[in-house]
């Protein structure tokens, strides 16, 4: 088995660990006695800070419930999860809703706009919440990003399933978190709007320095990252640095022929 | 079969969803049922009370009326000759002559009354082999000398009299005091009365002013002897003549007659109240099942996909709602029979005692409640069944989020507008009409048009209003505020339905609340303007002489006035006659009440063999100062009088009276036909006023039967009996305000459902539980506040209308009762706080998790 672990190592930016979030030894059970369903069977994992992760695996394989629990979604059986230093199992669930406000972003598959809001509302809504005034040349520069600059008056239903997400990814990063967490962002896509949504996201990691963990099945979607994490059954079973569209697919065959035989 | 399974499967899924609604139904036809049983339950006592108290047959003098006594006061009476010839009829195997009144009251040792405060009779009379039929002789034993006097236990048991305490009778003829010798207790349910009995000739020495007469005499069948034919063969032996004979039948239906109407206002009045419940539900029942269609909007269309008709799909939908309108109306049924003790209880408190052993649960209730409530509910569910059966297949393809919708016909703009319109005009008519009859058809047309006016145009007018509500209030909440307001405004027709059922009740109130408020402002105003008397005498019972006769003889009083009621019959110079009678009164009552007159001076209507008529009648007659008026009393002779002044009828008080003097009248009427007193009045002397009020006060202690009042009290007086009034309304408008407050938890509880997704983005996003209730519940206070402000609107309008209408009726003042408004207002925002409590904690519990959980 491949350990995800790295060493922890300070890095350049602003004192903080190079780490942005760390899992150790997570435990994620359902139900008890014979009907007990492990998730998480021991997971360590670290997300480094500054680049694009992403986790694969089939269905059921625990990755949805991994990034469910990294973000503060979800509480795990036992272990611990660190969001940089803090540790956020544990917290309770005031701590945990401030934390997600202000330190987490979130781009889901499906439904990440809240109807009644247009498109500038939506994106500015976790500072609104919080009651934080977003900062206005941040705002500006991350709009021209995603490219949404004539459509912020925008309803949702009058923006295209590719537009959407795009303002998706937009609120996710205006408010500067520490990390996105992408539940199959582009699950809903065709591929061409696939594609330009995730030319953002890998473009934010360039230009803008973000951490971003995102769950897939999609062996495309995956190469855009900087790493990809591969589990199964609740573990990761193994890791791939820089990889391109057809190694991953090669990787997931491999694990499915595996998976069969075993 | 399938449909049907379907239809049960979905009711039992949504049973949560449901459950509401159901209430709602049951709420509905719990009142109406209630509302049957209370007053059949009523029926059976008063059936079994009046049939145990009529004898098989009964003889009366033929003027005897059942309720009212003659013009002077004592009661008809036959003399006790008559008896024998009853009793010389084929048939009769006894007869006995009995004395009941009712013009008395009865007082403690205290000078309290001991009669009932629900408004039943205080009957005196002689105790009869008849009474043992409805009573028994609990403790001591039946009267028998003039000192002795025999109560009701119920009397007793309120009052706490004993055996041996002394009792005053307040009669016509005097007072005297008599000791308690025995307690009767009742066989059936009394519902109130307070009964006194005294042996034969006390009786009718003080009852009558007389011995040896009898106001009824109580005959006794032979067996196999029909009433009828008793009634025939007594008749004949009394030879025609001035009597009225009834059967035991005849009676029991006359004495029935009066209280059935009674029961009727009581009854229609609290049937309608159930009906603005009803109408209320059905705003509740239309909302859930739009909510439930469009929540399963891809059910449905899958259903429509794999080949069901829409015609299926709607009687899903309708047989849902036949579910939900049986549960609801059984358990309103089970529901009705509670209310109906509960009110038994009610009115024990207020006084009037009920037996639950009379319970009367009649066939037609649970089919009447079951019948109303099923068909409603599937009348209301009508519409959303039909958009169901017009989902397209296509739906079920669809990734439909949220079905949005959005969009108010334009059609139903134009129909709200055109019934809006057409109600106002309506109301304006009603203002300006010159006759209150044509008045009232507006003003009933103007209310209901603009009610469904406003129903129809209220998801249109839910855009500004919300806005509006939101851009005074919400701002200051922020972005969750904001989110409310969208909320709120995201599918107008349901905040329009939402609201417009507490619209509803709160014009209701509203309306009431402005004429209950004018009315006591113009009173107060007619009062100041108008009332030159400093106290007002008057009672239940007509005042008696000695009691006159200690208000004339208090220290203090620069005069008093006798105000009498007489029954005359007037013919005008034209020819035409009307039996309305005139009022005599003393001269100084021009002082008291301060009339002005449109001719002549009112002070010269009261001298000899002079009067007046008011202005209404003067001009329909063509009367003028001068003309000569005929006046037959009634009980005397026929008079000539001459018309010396006409009084303006724009007024709230004696509008229309025809007033002569006392003097004027002794001349016409024999001393004996003379009636007592209806009201007084009196003045004090100059700077005496407290001084003289105490005095009064004091005189007319020992008869409570009278209140005393100046006029501070009489206007608090007035506003206070409004106020009861407008209370007890209130009261019964509730039900309907808890139904619509209902409709308001249901529709944010669905709505809560339905944004599932949309709350686990927010709470995952950041937002905090308290920010996400605060968010629901400010949602809930806007739909409130909306309801409210239109509601309020429409009744103000109505109330200001009635009020224009019924100035024709001395209704002068239009006064609003701000703070009553403005409290309603306030009140209806704690509504929706309210309303939102389970809903926004429920929104607060959902797990993130799921919320977000793709399917």
């Amino acid at each position: 088995m491949t350990s995800a672990v790295t060493i922890p190592r300070h890095g350049g930016t602003g004192g903080r660990t190079a780490v942005a979030a760390r899992a150790r030894q997570v435990v994620k059970a359902y139900g008890s006695g014979e009907t007990r369903v492990v998730a998480l069977d021991h997971v360590d994992v670290d997300i480094e800070r500054g680049r694009f992760t992403a986790i694969m695996g089939p269905s059921g394989s625990g990755k949805s419930t991994l990034m469910h629990c990294l973000a503060g979604l979800d509480t795990v059986t036992s272990g611990q999860i660190f969001l940089d230093e803090t540790e956020i199992t544990g917290l309770k669930d005031k701590k945990l809703t401030q934390l997600r406000r202000d330190r987490i972003g979130f781009i889901f598959q499906a439904f990440n706009l809240l109807p009644t809001l247009n498109a500038i509302e939506n994106i500015t809504l976790p500072m609104d919440i919080a009651g934080r005034k977003p900062d206005r040349d941040w705002l500006g520069r991350v709009v021209d990003t995603v490219g949404l600059a004539g459509r912020l008056r925008h309803r949702p239903t009058q923006l295209s399933g590719g537009q959407q997400q795009r303002v998706a990814v937009a609120r996710a990063l205006a408010a500067r978190p520490e990390i996105i967490f992408g539940d199959e962002p582009t699950g809903n896509l065709d591929s061409r709007a696939g594609a330009e949504v995730l030319g953002f996201l890998r473009r934010s990691v360039d230009e803008l320095g973000q951490t971003i963990v995102m769950v897939t099945h999609d062996p495309v979607a995956a190469s855009y990252a900087d790493r990809v994490l591969y589990l199964a059954d609740g573990r990761i079973v193994d890791e791939m640095h820089q990889p391109t569209a057809d190694q991953v697919l090669d990787r997931m065959k491999d694990f499915d022929a595996r998976g069969r035989t075993s | 079969m399938t449909v049907l399974k379907t239809s049960m499967r979905n009711f039992f899924a949504h049973k949560g969803r449901m459950a509401l609604s159901a209430v709602a139904v049951l709420l509905s036809v719990a009142f109406v049922c209630g509302t049957l049983v209370f007053t059949d339950t009523m029926n059976t006592t008063f059936d079994k009370l009046f049939a145990v108290t009529s004898s098989d047959v009964t003889v009366m003098p033929k003027d005897a009326e059942s309720e009212e006594t003659a013009q002077n006061g004592v009661p008809e009476s036959l003399p006790a000759s008559v008896l024998e010839r009853i009793r010389s009829a084929d048939g009769v195997r006894a007869a006995e002559g009995a004395v009941a009144v009712m013009n008395v009251t009865v007082v403690d040792g205290d000078d309290d009354n001991v009669g009932a405060t629900s408004g039943a009779p205080t009957l005196a009379g002689n105790w009869t082999e008849n009474d043992l039929r409805s009573m028994e002789i609990t403790s001591g034993h039946a009267p028998r000398g003039p000192t002795e006097v025999m109560v009701d236990a119920d009397t007793a048991d309120k009052h706490g009299l004993n055996l041996g305490d002394e009792l005053r009778t307040i009669a016509q003829t005097g007072d005297f005091t008599a000791r308690i010798v025995g307690i009767a207790g009742w066989k059936v349910t009394n519902p109130g009365a307070a009964v006194v009995y005294f042996d034969t000739a006390t009786a009718q020495r003080q009852l009558l002013g007389a011995t040896g007469r009898f106001t009824q005499f109580n005959v006794t069948a032979e067996d196999g002897v029909s009433d009828a034919r008793l009634k025939r063969n007594v008749s004949a032996a009394l030879g025609g003549g001035s009597f009225k004979i009834q059967t035991e039948k005849e009676n029991a239906d006359e004495n029935r007659a009066g209280i059935d109407e009674f029961m009727g206002v009581i009854k229609y009045a609290m049937l309608g109240f159930a009906g603005i419940a009803f109408l209320v539900g059905i705003f509740l029942i239309i909302n859930t099942f739009s909510m439930l269609v469009a929540q399963r909007t891809r059910e449905i269309g899958l259903l429509r996909a794999i080949g069901s008709s829409r015609r299926q799909v709607n009687r899903s939908v309708l047989i849902e709602a036949l579910f939900l309108g049986v549960v609801g109306s059984v358990l309103g049924v089970a529901a009705g029979v509670g209310i109906a003790v509960g009110l038994m209880k009610l009115m024990s408190a207020a006084g009037m005692s009920l037996s639950t052993e009379d319970l009367t649960v009649k066939a037609a209730t649970p089919v009447v409640g079951l019948v109303l409530g099923v068909v409603v509910t599937v009348l209301a569910a009508y519409l959303p069944a039909r958009r169901a059966g017009k989902v397209s297949p296509m739906a079920a393809l669809r990734d439909a989020g949220t079905p949005a919708d959005g969009r108010a016909g334009r059609v139903r703009g134009v129909i709200g507008l055109v019934l809006t319109g057409a109600g106002a005009f309506a109301l304006f008519t009603a203002a300006a009409a010159d006759k209150a009859s044509e008045g009232s058809l507006f003003l009933g047309a103007g209310v209901v048009l603009s009610l469904i006016g406003f129903v129809v145009i209220g998801p249109l007018l839910a855009g500004g209003v919300v806005r509006v509500i939101s851009a005074v209030l919400l701002r200051v909440f922020g972005p969750v505020g904001r989110m409310a307001e969208r909320n709120a405004l995201r599918n107008p027709r349901r905040t329009g339905a939402t609201g417009a059922a507490l619209m509803i009740g709160l014009a209701l109130v509203a309306c009431l609340s402005v004429v209950g408020s004018s009315m006591v402002a113009s009173a107060t105003g007619e009062l100041d303007k108008s009332v030159g008397a400093d106290f007002i005498v008057q009672g239940n019972q007509r005042i008696v002489p000695q009691a006159q006769k200690a208000m004339e003889q208090t220290p203090g009083l620069a005069h008093v006035t006798h105000y009498k009621v007489l029954d005359a019959t007037l013919t005008s110079p034209d020819g035409r006659t009307d039996d309305d009678g005139v009022t005599a009164a003393d001269p100084t009552y021009a002082e008291d009440l301060r009339r002005p007159t449109t001719e002549g001076t009112l002070a010269d209507a009261y001298g000899t063999d002079a009067m007046s008529v008011g202005s209404d009648y003067a001009e329909k007659h063509g009367v003028r100062v001068g003309d000569i008026l005929t006046v037959a009393f009634k009980g005397g002779e026929t008079a000539k009088l001459k018309v010396a002044a006409i009084t303006d009828d724009d007024t709230a008080i004696d509008q229309g009276a025809r007033y002569l003097s006392i003097d004027t009248m002794r001349k016409y009427l024999p001393a004996g036909q003379i009636p007592p007193d209806m009201i007084m009045f009196a003045k004090a002397e100059d700077g005496r006023e407290k001084q003289a009020y105490a005095a009064l006060k004091k005189a007319l202690h020992p008869y409570p039967q009278y209140q005393v009042r100046d006029q501070t009290d009489y206007k608090q007086e007035l506003k206070d009996q409004v106020g009861q009034l407008l209370n007890m309304v209130y009261g019964l408008l509730a039900l309907a305000i808890v139904v619509a407050v209902l409709g308001v938890v249901n529709t944010l509880a669905l709505s809560v459902v339905e944004r599932t997704r949309e709350i686990g983005l927010l709470r995952a996003i950041g937002l905090s539980r308290r920010q996400l209730r605060r968010m629901i519940r400010l949602e809930s206070v806007v739909i409130a506040l909306f309801g409210a402000l239109l509601g309020l609107g429409l009744g103000m309008g109505w109330g200001a209308t009635a009020q224009k209408l019924l100035a024709l009726e001395g209704l002068n003042v239009l006064d609003i009762p701000w703070p009553t408004i403005i409290g309603v207002f306030i009140g209806s925002a704690f509504v929706g706080l309210f309303a939102a409590l389970i809903p926004a904690f429920r929104a607060g519990r959902m797990n993130v998790l799921n919320a977000i959980a793709t399917e």
